[in-house]
């Protein structure tokens, strides 16, 4: 049992503090040689902060790092690749303008040979079976290829420690399984040792050897994967008993239950009778540069129906969201919202047609952060003084804000509160009350749940639910398939901008639908068409 | 307007035309090179105009007490990167503003500049003219490419050698990727902000040389008004030129034309609000930018400070 060898790291009593926010607080972890090690954690759970710090994005406050069993002091990036730790990293590691080969050697000491540049990757992909041309450019590559280009530079070095953050947000449930048995590989061939960080149950169930599972920056408890089951793992990470299925989204756990999802499926919907209160139909965009961003897109949403959009990112979601926010105008097709037709890229047209916006990036367009929780309610109609003159009625605001507030339970120190003082899950709820206040005949939700923890998600699902009850047609964009299956009713498939499949959540066939999502299926049909 | 063209057609059929306009275009040149890498980088590098007039001031001094153009040049240089280095230092270590960094130095530059010169007075001997053997004859072009002082002929293998450095060695590969996506290269063990420096102290040398070039190749005395704008309408050409170097000289050569039109018109007997052709280089770079827009990417964390882990 007991082995001899040091393991490959060793973190020990790591406390890292952000202000007055202890992301990790007095975290030991043991990664060893031959073993993918699963980090398991709600989101906020301080799992890529216990990351950053092995590989020198940011420094403990306390504790020490052993690689090999050499007390080490990692500083930078640079330090900890000297010291054979990889990192795949999920955002912004690779240079979209810049070819792949310049990517994966990017940061290297050696002089600059394209030559051997190209060799290296060709060996690489050639050796752990992930196929890529060097020579292209990175940003014309899909997301599943980029994450090969990830993984290629992280094993440039054949480092000794691999670790992955999150590594298969952006991919199909394919490219993850693929992703998975590169792991394997990575692990039995070359006897490295991987920490593979996730909040998704079933991931860590199935791609790990070990689980270390972290609740509020500390480890809450570490098993082998053998004995471990999902619903042991839910509990040790949220710390109380769960359902699984209403938690699916946090724990990334799709549970088919053809019974349960049965009954509130989708038939009544289908009912020729009841008029789409949303209808885009034939809509085409371009980019300012030209590239496609919707293809001929067309989708209905009925009025208490909740649509969800699938997609792997980067295929029209942003495009779609735009739309509906009036920043895009379409080159064809057309908006209809009950019933009338919507001109496309005029500011405020599908607002005042009654189409509420929750969008995906809630810091850069959703709210003011450096303006009070009062002031971001009403920022779309705010209380005008009877004096005219546009000037505000601020104690009309006040407890307009403060109805708002407690309807939605916005936890905060009051109406003055600076938003950005709120947690996201607070902001959410906020950006909630001010779209749903004006009650909508449409509410499109882009990502309402990314970031939140489990208590922030269930609310915002669940009120996005009600709103839907009450007659509100909704479109949930996601790039998240378990946000989709959870919330929506009937799921489309969106590839390449336009929409390629559909299905109802009832019956839905996960394989069926990552292969829509990766644009296989699309292409198999195209080639049996052809024949 | 019939006047008019014959006095273009006049200004055009000249060989003193393109001699002066090539003057002209290798000076924003030379800035618009090393401006260039500083884009690429992520810098807008505002103080190059300071950088220029200390360059021309310093090969003034220098060549006053030595009587040598070389050694001129070599305190151009020198003060050109001592210029640019507070610059690199305060937006690339303390993350100050690059804007107010820049406009700050180009204005202690000029008034310093100025205040020495006028105590000073230092005068130096020009530059020779160089005439290459063979290509001087060329028809038209030859005088202007090839009959100039010689410093204007150190541009020549310089632009092929920055091309090369940006395009084709590591530190080239680092100094773009710092540009583009200074997160991506941190996290790829790339020193973004040393880059940024460096590529900063490339664009002061280059241009205390445009400095020195324009002082020591043609006037020899130093006055206030000697660099004028240039810096900034080399900046103008990088824009103009869609952050490509080719694009970038294509721009100094078309800007500096339109300067030596500007004064040559009067000299042929031709009257021309000469304000308006000065504001032709930015106006042109406005309608080169919206109409080309689709075509063109600027580096995407351009004028961005880099600060590790903020996204
Ligand atoms: N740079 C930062 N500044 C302030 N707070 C941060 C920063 N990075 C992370 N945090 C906070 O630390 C906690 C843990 O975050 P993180 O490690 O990203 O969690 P996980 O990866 O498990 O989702 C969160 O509360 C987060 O808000
Ligand atoms: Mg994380």
């Amino acid at each position: 049992m007991v082995t001899l060898q040091p393991a490959a790291a060793e973190l020990l009593g790591i406390t890292k503090r952000f202000g007055a926010v202890v992301a990790c607080s007095n975290v030991d972890l043991k990664l060893r040689k031959g073993e993918i090690h699963g980090i398991l954690g709600e989101n906020g759970a301080g799992k890529s902060t216990l990351m950053k710090v092995l590989i020198g994005l940011a420094l403990p406050d306390a504790g020490s790092i052993l690689i090999h069993g050499k007390p080490s002091r990692i500083k930078d990036p640079a330090e900890a690749a000297s010291l054979g730790i990889g990192m795949v990293h999920q955002h912004f590691s690779l240079v979209e303008p810049l070819t792949v080969w310049e990517n994966v050697i990017l940061g290297e000491q050696a002089r600059l040979s394209a030559s051997s540049a190209r060799r290296r990757v060709k060996e690489i992909s050639e050796r752990y079976g992930l196929e890529i041309d060097p020579n292209d450019r990175v940003f014309n590559l899909s997301a599943g290829l980029r994450q090969r280009v990830e993984i290629i530079k992280c094993l440039r070095r054949d480092p000794g420690i691999v670790v992955l953050d999150e590594p298969t947000a952006v991919l199909t449930p394919q490219e993850s399984e693929q992703l998975f048995r590169v792991l394997r590989r990575v692990v039995e061939r070359d006897n490295k040792a991987v920490a593979l960080v996730s909040h998704k149950l079933d991931e860590v169930l199935s791609a790990t050897d070990r689980i270390t599972i972290m609740r509020a920056g500390e480890v809450v408890e570490r098993l082998n994967t053998s004995e471990a089951d999902a619903p042991s793992l839910a509990r040790a990470m949220l710390g109380r008993p769960v359902s699984l299925r209403s938690k699916g989204i946090a724990l990334g756990h799709i549970e088919i239950d053809e019974g349960l999802a049965e009954e509130g499926g989708g038939s009544e919907s289908e009912e020729p009778g009841i008029l789409p209160v949303l209808r885009i139909s034939g809509a085409s965009a371009k980019g300012r540069d030209g590239r496609v961003l919707l293809d001929s897109l067309s989708l209905e949403v009925r009025p208490g129906e909740i649509v969800g959009v699938a997609g792997v990112e980067g295929n029209g979601q942003a495009a779609l969201g735009d739309v509906m926010s009036s920043l895009l105008r379409l080159q064809s097709g057309t908006v209809t919202v009950g019933g009338k037709q919507i001109p496309t890229g005029k500011p405020g047209a599908m607002a005042r047609a009654g189409v509420a916006v929750i969008p995906s990036d809630r810091h850069e367009s959703g709210c003011v952060l450096n303006m009070s929780v009062a002031e971001n309610l009403t920022l779309v109609s705010p209380p005008r003084s009877s004096l005219g003159l546009g000037i505000l009625d601020r104690k009309a605001r006040r407890s307009q804000a403060e109805i708002l507030m407690a309807q939605f339970a916005v936890q905060a120190s009051g109406p003055e509160a600076p938003m950005w003082s709120l947690s996201g899950g607070n902001q959410q709820r906020v950006l909630l009350a001010r779209e749903l206040s004006g009650n909508p005949k449409v509410l499109v939700a882009s990502q309402p749940t990314r970031g939140l923890d489990v208590g922030g998600i269930e609310y915002v699902s669940n009120r996005i639910r009600q709103a839907a009850e009450e007659g509100v047609g909704v479109l949930l964009i996601s790039t998240e398939l378990e946000e989709v299956l959870d919330i929506a009713e009937r799921i489309v498939i969106l590839f390449r901008g336009g929409i390629v499949g559909e299905m109802p959540r009832s019956g839905v066939d996960i394989e069926r639908l990552g292969l829509l999502m990766s644009g296989a299926a699309a292409a198999t049909a195209a080639g049996a068409a052809a024949c | 307007m019939g006047e008019f063209l014959s006095a273009v057609g006049d200004v055009l059929s000249s060989e003193s035309t393109y001699l002066s306009g090539w003057r002209f275009a290798c000076a924003l040149a030379f800035v618009a090179l090393g401006e260039w890498v500083a884009e690429r980088a992520g810098t807008i590098n505002v103080s190059v105009e300071g950088a220029m007039l200390a360059g021309a001031f310093a090969a003034v001094v220098g060549g006053d007490l030595t009587g040598s153009i070389w050694v001129g040049l070599l305190f151009a240089v020198v003060a050109g990167l001592l210029v640019v280095m507070i610059q690199a230092h305060l937006s690339h270590n303390l993350t100050v503003n690059q804007f107010v960094v820049g406009l700050t130095i180009n204005i202690l530059v000029a008034g310093t500049a100025s205040y020495l010169n006028s105590s000073l007075s230092p005068a130096s001997p020009k530059a020779h003219v160089f005439e290459v053997p063979g290509l001087v004859e060329i028809p038209v072009l030859g005088p202007a490419l090839f009959g100039q002082p010689w410093p204007l002929y150190l541009l020549y293998p310089l632009i092929p050698i920055m091309w090369w450095v940006v395009y084709r060695t590591r530190w080239g590969l680092e100094v773009r990727a710092a540009g583009e996506n200074p997160q991506a290269a941190d996290v790829s063990s790339v020193n973004v902000n040393a880059r940024r420096r460096q590529a900063i102290y490339v664009a002061g040398i280059t241009s205390g040389l445009g400095g020195g070039y324009l002082l020591l190749g043609w006037i020899g005395r130093f006055e206030d008004a000697i660099v004028g704008g240039q810096g900034f309408i080399a900046i103008a050409a990088v824009y103009f030129g869609g952050w490509t170097l080719r694009g970038t000289m294509f721009g100094c050569l078309l800007f500096g034309s339109v300067n030596s039109f500007r004064i040559s018109l009067p000299g042929i007997g031709y009257q021309i609000n000469s304000e308006m052709l000065s504001a032709l280089p930015y106006v042109l770079t406005i309608l080169v930018l919206a109409i080309f827009s689709k075509r063109i990417r600027e580096p995407q964390s351009l004028a961005q400070p880099f600060v590790r882990g903020l996204r």
